[in-house]
């Protein structure tokens, strides 16, 4: 397969052409209440052109027949051509990169019966239900690929890489009366079969909890001290903050780039963050981005200074910056462009822990889980999974309906407080930006504390 | 395609109903003002659905169809699936109904053209504090739906969309204005027109900040401000949710729940909408489902499998990719006042609010929330922070609101509509006017 592509970008006129070509192998199971919806196997595949001509704008073709791939590269030169452009467009220098990149499959997917597949999911699917009657509903899904993709371009870069994921998640919708509450688990990695063995206490817990929530109040709207769980944390760093860090919301936006300035302060000195696509393992993990750039671990924030941002090699060339290995599309169908991987704040003080976090808080919310988080720039909102109410230095009643509302600069930087218990949270989902979506990534954070934030709610 | 799986999966399946969709797409990207990127997608792919031993089972490919493999796939998939009492529709093709959804206009624009529309936005929408963005993308699809009861439907679609985003960013305030074009005919100059006065309306309204206001208090939502309010109400008034128990209008066809001017339709048949179509996914023929009439629960949609479990017909919003189940989707989906009323008139373009703000003493007009479709959507309630908002006050509008959240019940909020606008408009594939609704409770922080 590389040859074919390396013969198809060899008869390229163009002056840079990129040719990526994607085969995926998946299953999936899903199951709604007590039934069962669906149980398949697909095969997609397809490519995917890219190329730039000096003084000239991006020519771009994707398609699902593979036999074209030739008349694709002449077709996305034409394209090219159609496009003029003052201020050329430039890219980074990176090193040509040839490597067979196979991450570990833990279990080959494609080598499990479909009907062990739904044997699992009915086993989790159904420890939701045993939670309690007023379990009225469930939504469980299995979903696990493995994806090659080749990619080769006329700078001599050659790459095949394997990439393997697995996702389960279960949905669990508690009903009394009117009042309806859900419970929200999802476990997505970077693995395979193997990986996803064991999780129904997990199940039970988050359709026990849709239960609960039954019976708990809606938090009251207004500002307080707010802990952020781990998996919240995460959400946050990566909505409010990651997206921003993003260089092609500033490559071209000076106005923009003024409010992004490095050396600028975001946060108290406890606040690290970064993003890391090679961390071994995750479900953001990759060797190597879709333009064959490696992936880093890149400092965003380092003590409360914006030190750092995400780069494809579009953008770094603009800002005079290296390429950080942020180039990612979801598939054959698109583009790439710039991406998280796995973003983190880092863990503060060893041995800090929630209790240190919350004792001296005499009225505030503790806010846990993501039912969702959206930005639009300097602005967020977060739906938290469910809360408790923070009296007295102490972990008070559940609460339901807590929406994390603010203005990200201001929010950053009143965070006071992070403990050191940091985890990385592998959830299925993922980030959706220009049209692509789901791109798997992960979040991670330990514990955060902001001394003030806006709580939506009744007011 | 169609005919050639069919037949090979005659004799080996009880039933099978199957779809095959070439898409074609050509897109031109403008970055910050200045053209960027012209881009085609070519796809095409084949969905099928087999009943064997009663039970269902589905296969799709992307690659070139080997008829034998995928039905063999489907076959397997069956054999793990559920059992189902299904009926697949028979003969179609004499009775589907004729509406346009292929344009020549749209389908014969050259590459020259669409950039030209796509200038056109750029250098009216172009200022020196901010960026501009704007895609211009056109499809054309060709479908195919058959079953081996003896049903075929073939179409040929054609679809525009002109978005159009303009930034501005000074100091940390970052102020994000958009609207877009989306049709299955090409836009016309006024059309165009309409986009730039729509974006220049609301950000020449934004510039001045102001403090927003607290309590519970009128708010007018825009079309594009509804979608917490709508959001609920359309996944409650799915088959697929009535079915689970889990949507809150089960069991209440017939009754009173909303205001009695309130009319909500689902029409695959409105002429020049790219979500039109002659027939359904499924092979059912198109026709208008009434959700909501004069404020009473009227009927829920079905695909075939929602349907056939509910005891009842598809009312044709099937909707099936090439991989994966058909599934329940809304074709255009249309809030109304009953009898028409002043959503028929057009409002002038320069106006924010419907007409619906002259007697707002102290308010809001709500054109964007952040976080829209997370939490507990089908229970009603919402609560997110304003995207983009203005003060109402004495019937003027002051200026745009930041750190604001507005929250409320949908259910609640519909019962008693305080008006609906004369600014009736699509946006995407759903249509309304702006509605103002009493008593939202709007926090600030």
């Amino acid at each position: 397969m590389k040859d074919r592509l390396a013969a198809a970008v060899k008869q390229s006129r163009a002056d840079y052409t990129e040719v990526r070509v994607e085969r995926t192998w998946s299953s999936a199971v899903a199951f709604r209440g007590r039934r069962l919806e669906t149980a398949t196997v697909s095969e997609d595949q397809g490519g995917f052109v890219r190329v730039l001509d000096k003084g000239y704008g991006w020519g771009i073709a994707s398609f699902t027949s593979l036999d074209e791939l030739p008349a694709m590269v002449a077709r996305a030169h034409e394209l090219s051509r159609a496009v003029h452009v003052d201020d050329p467009i430039r890219l980074a220098e990176t090193p040509p990169q040839s490597a067979d990149a196979i991450l570990e499959l833990d279990g080959d997917v494609r080598g499990v019966p479909l009907a062990e597949k739904k044997k699992l999911l009915d086993r989790y699917n159904a420890a939701m239900l045993a939670v309690s009657d007023k379990i009225v509903d469930t939504q469980s899904s299995y979903r696990d690929e493995v994806s090659e993709v080749w990619y080769v371009n006329s700078e001599g870069t050659s790459l095949y890489q394997l990439r393997p994921e697995v996702v389960v998640s279960g949905t669990a919708i508690g009903r009394r009366n009117g009042n309806i509450e859900k419970g929200l688990e999802s476990i997505g990695l970077r693995k395979g079969w193997n990986s996803v063995q064991n999780f129904e206490h997990q199940f039970r817990v988050v359709a026990q909890r849709a239960v609960d929530l039954l019976d708990a109040p809606r938090v009251r709207g207004g500002a307080y001290p707010v802990i952020l769980d781990n998996e919240l944390a995460g959400v946050f760093i990566h909505e409010a903050f990651g997206h921003l860090s993003e260089a092609d919301f500033v490559y071209e936006n000076p106005q923009a780039r003024e409010m992004m300035t490095l050396g600028r302060r975001f946060g108290k000195p406890v606040l690290n963050v970064g993003d890391n696509g090679a961390a071994k393992g995750l479900r953001g993990t990759l060797p190597y981005d879709d333009e064959g750039t490696p992936t880093q671990d890149t400092p965003l924030i380092k003590e409360g200074i914006l030190v750092g941002r995400l780069h494809s090699r579009e953008t770094a060339a603009k800002l005079g910056e290296r390429p950080t290995g942020n180039a990612r599309a979801i598939s054959f169908r698109h583009a790439p462009i710039v991406r998280m991987t796995n973003t983190y704040i880092a863990p503060g003080t060893k041995g800090v822990g929630f209790n240190d976090l919350i004792s001296d808080i005499k009225l505030g919310v503790y806010a846990c889980g993501a039912f969702g988080g959206q930005t639009m720039l300097e602005n967020f909102s977060f739906t938290a999974g469910w809360g408790y109410m923070i009296r007295d230095g102490k972990v008070g009643e559940l609460v339901k309906d807590v929406v994390l509302a603010g203005n990200l600069f201001q929010t950053l930087d009143r965070i006071d407080h992070i403990a050191g218990d940091f985890t990385w949270n592998q959830m299925g989902g993922g980030c959706g930006k220009g049209g692509q979506f789901p791109l798997p990534v992960t979040e991670g954070a330990p514990h955060v504390r902001i001394e003030e934030a806006l709580i939506g709610g009744d007011v | 395609m169609i005919d050639r799986v069919l037949e090979t999966a005659r004799g080996k399946v009880d039933g099978a109903d199957a779809l095959w969709r070439r898409e074609e797409q050509t897109t031109v990207a403008f970055e910050s003002g200045r053209l960027k990127a012209v881009g085609i997608s070519e796809e095409a792919g084949v969905n099928l659905r087999v009943l064997a031993g009663g039970r269902m089972g589905v296969a799709g490919t992307a690659a070139k169809p080997d008829p034998a493999e995928l039905v063999g796939r489907a076959r397997a998939s069956a054999e793990l699936g559920e059992v189902v009492d299904l009926e697949f529709p028979r003969s179609a093709a004499s009775t589907l109904p004729r509406i346009p959804t292929f344009f020549d206009r749209t389908a014969n624009a050259s590459l020259a053209e669409l950039i030209r529309m796509g200038r056109l936005l750029v250098e009216r929408l172009s200022r020196p504090d901010c960026q501009v963005n704007v895609a211009v993308q056109r499809e054309l699809a060709d479908t195919a739906v058959g079953n081996t009861a003896g049903a075929r439907g073939e179409y040929r679609a054609t679809g525009i969309a002109v978005t159009a985003d303009v930034t501005r960013i000074a100091g940390d305030d970052v102020l994000m204005v958009y609207d877009q074009y989306v049709g299955a005919d090409m836009p016309s100059e006024a059309d165009l027109e309409a986009v730039v006065q729509s974006v220049e309306t609301r950000l020449t309204a934004a510039l001045n900040i102001v403090t927003p206001p607290d309590g519970a208090l009128p708010v007018v939502f825009t079309p594009a401000g509804l979608a917490a309010v709508v959001l609920p109400l359309e996944q409650a008034l799915s088959g697929k949710t009535v079915l689970q128990g889990s949507s809150p209008l089960a069991g209440k066809v017939g009754e009173l729940l909303f205001d009695g001017r309130l009319s909500i339709i689902d029409d695959p048949l409105t002429p020049g909408r790219p979500a039109s179509r002659p027939v359904d996914d499924e092979c059912v023929p198109s026709r208008s489902t009434g959700l909501v009439e004069r404020g009473v629960v009227g009927r829920f949609v079905y695909d075939l499998e929602t349907a056939a479990r509910a005891k009842t017909q598809s009312t044709g919003n099937g909707r099936r990719g090439v991989f994966g189940k058909p599934h329940i989707g809304y074709t255009n989906i249309l809030f109304r006042m009953a009898d028409g009323g002043g959503a028929q008139h057009a409002a002038p373009l320069h106006t924010l609010g419907g007409g619906l703000i002259d007697d707002i003493q102290d308010g809001l007009i709500v054109d964007d929330l952040i976080g829209v479709g997370q939490g507990n959507v089908i229970s009603g309630a919402f609560s997110h922070p304003v995207g983009l908002a203005y003060r109402v006050q004495r019937g003027e509008i002051t200026g745009r609101v930041k750190d604001a959240a507005v929250a409320g019940n949908a259910y609640d909020l519909l019962k008693r509509i305080g008006g609906f606008g004369n600014d009736g408009r699509w946006l995407g594939a759903r249509y309304s006017p702006s509605l103002l609704l009493e008593g939202v409770s709007v926090a600030r922080r």
